[in-house]
């Protein structure tokens, strides 16, 4: 039997390179024996992929997309249908944690100097990733078509109306309709269970692609190909299987805990998770008292708010966006990592992250006067980090990295 | 570094803190509630304050018979002896309730919403509140008025067991400027008058105050577990999930650190 099943595995082998493309990707490409915490979060990235896309298509199953059933049938999950409660809280929670654990692994990038030549393709595949995950997050939360999910999208697509000359239409466009109706659920079901997953794959599968071609980063920064055995394996590195599976193993395992937790005893997170106002059905003809976008939109939403004209508010949340695209190209640096930078570079991020979280709690609260000041001054900290970043990363004095790990 | 930084956002979320409004309206902070899901019996008699004084206008449409009578272990033939007033009801029917929204948006001028997720949108507290602060106001259409929803819509079904509460002055002690009681000479607090205070009509109502916040109580612990019947068992099997994880955890950790030594 086994004879037989080795014969045709190799027959396929051999016109498939099977064998071949799993030891590059999964099992024995070297990763740097080296690393720290903060170099876990893609693989737990990938964990939530995959809960989300598990959880995505047995949701689907039940839920309808239309404007008199969606919300109903949201309900019947959480009711009616057998551990469906299970699957929406995996997937709401999921989607919470996909962006902190993205967002913790972007600071990683910019902790590490990950995006540094040669890794600016895998930097750039991965922001597209965020962009596609913010543009799915934004479709998602229509579907339940709760209160926030009517207004909210009320409010970002009626962005696109700020654009001159075909704002409106391309309002109607996006709604396929004149307001937000069935048509728009339909349109937004779709695009979030079939385009965007698609393109989501399709782009973890590049970065993924581009990462093992130019090999992983490491806290210091450096690079380990320099030092290489004589078959060309580098010396400060292991083989991705065992070594480091098992090593994510215990932080999947960590990360598990953590997301049982929220998903059993606080899936609405106090309403970060899922916000209070979208248990009552959307009503058009009652606006909330107070329009929130989920947690991981709000920095964006705060700067929005910061500029008082409306298109000005849509070029600086685009830009705060666009900008990371450049990172690469904005540090000058001569090391990567954060250990043997200048003083400047440490400030910088310092800041940087220090307003982002302000911002992001400022996207969740009323505006008042002190708060509209202070998202003032979190975005211009915001964009002076990249502004900057040459000038400071050029002029400051930089320390030396060891030669190895 | 990570001092700084914590530093500044302490400063800046603490400036973003100093203005909003109270969760509970004109009352101010809410009463703080605390559910009991697996208390059976207050369950039960929540869903009996329901259904005789608030489903005639208000619906539970996501919920289904069968399933209350199932989760509140009540047997379906006294569920539908005593609590389903429509005789062709059946256990898999949802909750609809009887009234017409269009007529009753005429009679009301707001169609009565459906209370299956009330408190989810609202909260626990709000609701257990909500229902303990109307007062008299001759100036409304129904002679209530509502501390924590001003202007509220609903007339105040509950007075006949809870009596009068009026709006009046009564004596609080005072504070100084220290945060401290003010006292006298004698060590006796010194109080000044402070009006804005619900006040009971003793004996204008059915029960007692203790009783009928009882009676809220109940109805508050019912509507919570219908806005989520799962919330008991998610609870429950939440504890065995996080066990696995943990033994999980445990394991790989363990089998890790063997393989780490090949390297270290």
């Amino acid at each position: 039997m086994s004879g037989m099943f080795l014969k045709v595995f190799d027959w396929v082998n051999h016109r498939l390179p099977i064998v071949n493309t799993f030891e590059r990707h999964l099992s024995k490409h070297p990763v740097p024996k080296k690393v720290n915490f903060w170099y876990l979060f893609g693989a737990l990235a990938s964990v939530v992929l995959i809960i989300q896309i598990v959880s995505g298509i047995w949701l689907m199953m039940p839920y309808e997309n239309t404007e008199e059933g969606a919300f109903a049938s949201v309900e019947f999950i959480m009711r009616d249908v057998d551990y469906g409660w299970v699957i929406r809280y995996m997937h709401t929670t999921g989607a919470s944690m996909f962006f902190a654990v993205v967002y913790l692994h972007m600071f990683r990038g910019l902790l590490y100097g990950s995006y540094q030549r040669p890794r600016e393709l895998v930097w750039i595949f991965g922001m597209t990733i965020y962009l596609v995950m913010m543009a799915e997050g934004f479709l998602g939360y229509v579907l339940p078509y709760g209160q926030m999910s009517y207004w909210g999208a009320q409010v970002i697509i009626s962005l696109f109306g700020a654009i001159p000359y075909i704002g409106e239409s391309l309002e109607v466009w996006v709604r396929g309709d004149y307001y937000i109706s069935g048509a728009t659920i339909s349109r937004f079901f779709a695009l979030h269970v079939v385009a965007l997953p698609l393109i989501l794959i399709a782009l973890v599968f590049m970065h993924l692609v581009a990462l093992h071609e130019v090999g992983a980063g490491n806290p210091e920064g450096i690079d380990i190909e320099k030092h290489v055995d004589e078959d060309g394996v580098p010396l400060d590195s292991v083989p991705f299987f065992p070594y480091k599976v098992l090593n994510a193993l215990v932080g999947i395992g960590v990360f598990m805990i953590v997301f049982s937790i929220i998903m059993f005893f606080f899936p609405e997170m106090g309403g970060y998770f899922l916000e209070k106002a979208n248990f009552e059905e959307a009503n058009p003809l009652s606006t909330p008292e107070h329009i929130a976008p989920v947690w991981y939109y709000s920095p964006y939403y705060a700067m929005l708010r910061a500029v008082p004209d409306k298109l000005g508010g849509l070029i600086v949340m685009a830009g705060a966006i666009a900008i990371l695209f450049v990172v690469p190209w904005l540090d000058r640096s001569k090391v990567a990592s954060i250990r043997y930078k200048g003083i400047f570079s440490k400030i910088a991020l310092v800041l940087f992250a220090t307003s982002f979280i302000t911002l992001g709690y400022l996207g969740t609260v009323p505006v008042t006067e002190s708060r509209k000041l202070m998202s003032v001054i979190g975005t211009v900290i915001y964009f002076g980090f990249f502004f900057l970043m040459p000038f400071y990363t050029s002029l400051e004095k930089t320390s030396v990295p060891p030669e190895r790990l | 570094m990570r001092l700084v930084s914590l530093l500044l956002l302490i400063t800046f979320s603490s400036l973003g803190y100093a203005a909003g409004g109270a969760e509970c309206g004109d009352y101010g902070d809410c009463d703080e509630f605390d559910a009991r899901l697996l208390d059976n019996s207050s369950l039960q008699r929540g869903l009996n304050t329901f259904i005789n004084n608030c489903y005639g206008c208000h619906s539970l449409q996501y919920s289904r018979w069968g399933r209350v009578a199932k989760d509140l272990d009540i047997p379906e033939s006294i569920l539908f002896e005593k609590l389903v007033f429509d005789p062709n009801a059946k256990s898999g029917d949802l909750m609809k309730g009887s009234l017409d929204k269009k007529a009753s948006e005429e009679w009301f001028g707001v169609a009565p919403p459906d209370l299956t997720l009330v408190a989810r949108s609202r909260g626990s507290n709000w609701i257990y509140t909500y229902l303990r602060t109307y007062y008299e106001d001759g100036s409304k259409q129904y002679g209530v008025n509502n501390l924590v929803y001003p202007n509220t819509a609903m007339p105040n079904v509950l007075e006949y067991y809870q009596g009068k509460q009026i709006l009046g002055c009564k004596q609080v002690p005072s504070y100084a400027s220290n945060g401290g009681v003010r006292r006298d000479a004698d060590r006796n607090i010194i109080t000044e008058e402070e009006c804005g205070h619900l006040l009971l009509a003793e004996g204008s109502g059915k029960y007692t105050a203790a009783e009928f916040d009882t009676i809220i109580f109940d109805l508050t612990n019912f509507l919570t577990y219908v806005a989520e019947p799962v919330r008991a068992d998610r609870e429950r099997i939440g504890w065995f999930v996080i066990l696995f994880f943990v033994v999980f955890t445990a394991l790989s950790y363990l089998l890790f650190r063997e393989y780490q030594k090949d390297y270290h």
